[in-house]
């Protein structure tokens, strides 16, 4: 029985976590907003798997880096775990995005206001 | 093509919701800005789903059906997998700009300042002290059965060491807050006054931290583990919620608090799949008559503050005395049990003793005097930890026996 992707998956939250924790975009920003996104995100997702798997387009590999436990057929215990890192990958590279862009136009304006007083 | 069919229809779904999310929750001007960083975004995500689906799919974690998807690839992953990032950061930010954005022009942007403090609050809350007495009879129960250290067993000792205390005296707290308040006691070691903007974010802190835990551990087995943490989960609420206040009923407030600690036991063995031997059962029995004992006791000192709040327990019922003289009684009677079972069962009727030495002092207490015995029930704290150090041992004898 294999936890490394498991483990992987969650050292990979917790990055994303610590990003957001430093630069409070997510849910050091507004704790309950993301917490409703990430579920809404999450729920979606997963629907979007159980339809998958029911059509029969998705099936579960053997790897061994897994655990081999299922929440029901075709469907690891660690793919809920994966959409709740791939959620919070997008809302960090998001609302990083958003703080960059707010960044570019104010340093742009204060420079040529810098020239302006020369 | 299947798959294509199925990514477009979530797609369009996505990227409707998004619009409108957008459309409602970006403020005007900012609607560039906002596609700007989901470009970039998912510019970046696609470059990530390229190098890690394809290290998933290398190492096998999934595979798909060759004939549902097109066979267009980007390294392994077929291209139908970027749909999941693009649908993500289609609608997700948008969702998070109409949530914020309200939020802040409501003027309630101090709801997350309100939060602070709930974690280190309700860690406080939840007596740290005394988390090992709920983690370590499922432990103990599990690991003698099974005899191996599994995941099952790894969840659920984190479950019943901290989630569950969580809330038990999370939500114990948030409808105790009247009789606390007068209570000089609370506050320290033995729990903390909980702020009543926090008892709502309490009430879902303890929801969250608990129902996954309990939906993960249900998979884990059938009927008998089922009803095993349904008793355990009502008899958690139960206890302090408005409406129920098992805590104000004589009797049942005892064998409810017993049960809290007796039940992840009893949810151990389910998931072990232990067989019911008579031993056991007695065991179980003599376990949950000391868990009686001890919250009667513990109940005595209370008496005043929660006669002064209205609040009833067995001991405002019955008096001191005949509380402090039952549960000598029921240590007693839990002792006598233990001699019943298998070797080395008859061990632990010892330790009845220090529990019965500690408390018979108080054995002609006046409900005017019941205050005092908090200092025996403080000690009682710590007897608790020497009772477990030899459990451990008569464990550790027992392993080496059926071994």
């Amino acid at each position: 029985m294999g936890a490394l992707y498991l483990v992987s998956l969650l050292l990979g939250i917790t990055c994303m976590l610590l990003l957001d924790h430093r630069f409070r975009l997510f849910f050091w920003r507004d704790a309950k907003a993301a917490a409703i996104v990430t579920a809404v995100g999450v729920i979606f997702l997963l629907a979007w798997d159980l339809a998958g798997i029911g059509l029969g387009i998705f099936l579960r590999g053997e790897g061994t880096i897994a655990t081999g436990l299922l929440l029901a057929p075709e469907l690891p215990i660690e793919e809920p775990v994966f959409l709740i890192f791939l959620v919070l990958c997008t809302m960090v590279l998001y609302t990083g995005a958003r703080r960059l862009l707010d960044r570019i136009p104010a340093t742009r304006s204060e420079k040529q206001r810098e020239r302006e007083n020369v | 093509m299947t798959y294509l069919w199925l990514a477009l229809a979530f797609i369009a779904a996505a990227a409707i919701a998004g619009a409108l999310f957008a459309r409602h929750g970006v403020r005007r001007g900012e609607a560039g800005k906002h596609w700007k960083a989901v470009g970039l975004a998912f510019t970046a995500l696609a470059v990530l789903t390229a190098v890690f689906d394809s290290v998933m799919i290398g190492m096998e974690l999934f595979h798909y059906d060759a004939s549902h998807i097109l066979g267009v690839k980007i390294g392994l992953a077929p291209i139908e997998d970027f749909a999941y990032p693009l649908a993500g950061v289609v609608a997700l930010p948008g969702l998070w700009m109409w949530l914020t954005g309200k939020r802040e022009g409501s003027g309630s942007r101090s709801s997350s300042s309100t939060l602070k403090g709930l974690v280190p609050q309700a860690l406080l809350a939840s007596r740290p002290v005394s988390w090992i007495n709920t983690a370590y009879p499922f432990a103990a129960a599990m690991l003698l059965t099974t005899r191996e250290i599994d995941w099952v067993l790894v969840v659920g000792t984190f479950y019943f060491l901290i989630p569950y205390n969580l809330a038990m005296y999370g939500i114990n707290d948030v409808f105790d807050y009247e009789s606390d308040l007068k209570n000089p006691r609370k506050g320290g070691i033995e729990g903390a006054l909980l702020q009543p903007h926090l008892h709502r974010p309490m009430l879902w802190l303890a929801a969250i931290t608990n129902v996954p835990f309990l939906v993960v551990l249900a998979f884990a087995g059938g009927p008998a583990l089922w009803m095993s943490l349904a008793v355990s989960a009502f008899a958690v609420v139960a206890y302090s919620v408005a409406g129920l206040r098992f805590k104000e009923r004589p009797v049942l407030d005892s064998l409810t608090s017993s049960t809290h600690f007796v039940s992840p036991a009893v949810v151990g063995l389910a998931l072990a799949g232990a067989s019911v031997t008579p031993g056991l059962l007695i065991l179980l029995a003599a376990f949950f008559l000391w868990g009686m004992a001890a919250h009667a006791f513990g109940a005595v000192q209370d008496i005043e503050p929660d006669r002064q709040a209205g609040i009833g327990s067995i001991a405002t019922v019955i008096g001191a005395r005949r509380t402090v003289r039952l549960a000598v009684g029921l240590w007693l009677v839990a002792g006598l049990a233990m001699l019943a079972t298998p070797w080395p069962g008859p061990l632990a009727a010892i330790i009845a003793i220090p529990y019965i030495v500690n408390c018979a002092p108080y054995w002609n207490v006046t409900d005017t005097t019941a205050a005092r015995t908090n200092v025996a029930w403080r000690r009682f704290i710590w007897l608790n930890y020497g009772s477990g150090f030899l459990v451990t041992l008569i464990f550790i004898l027992q392993w080496s026996f059926t071994s």
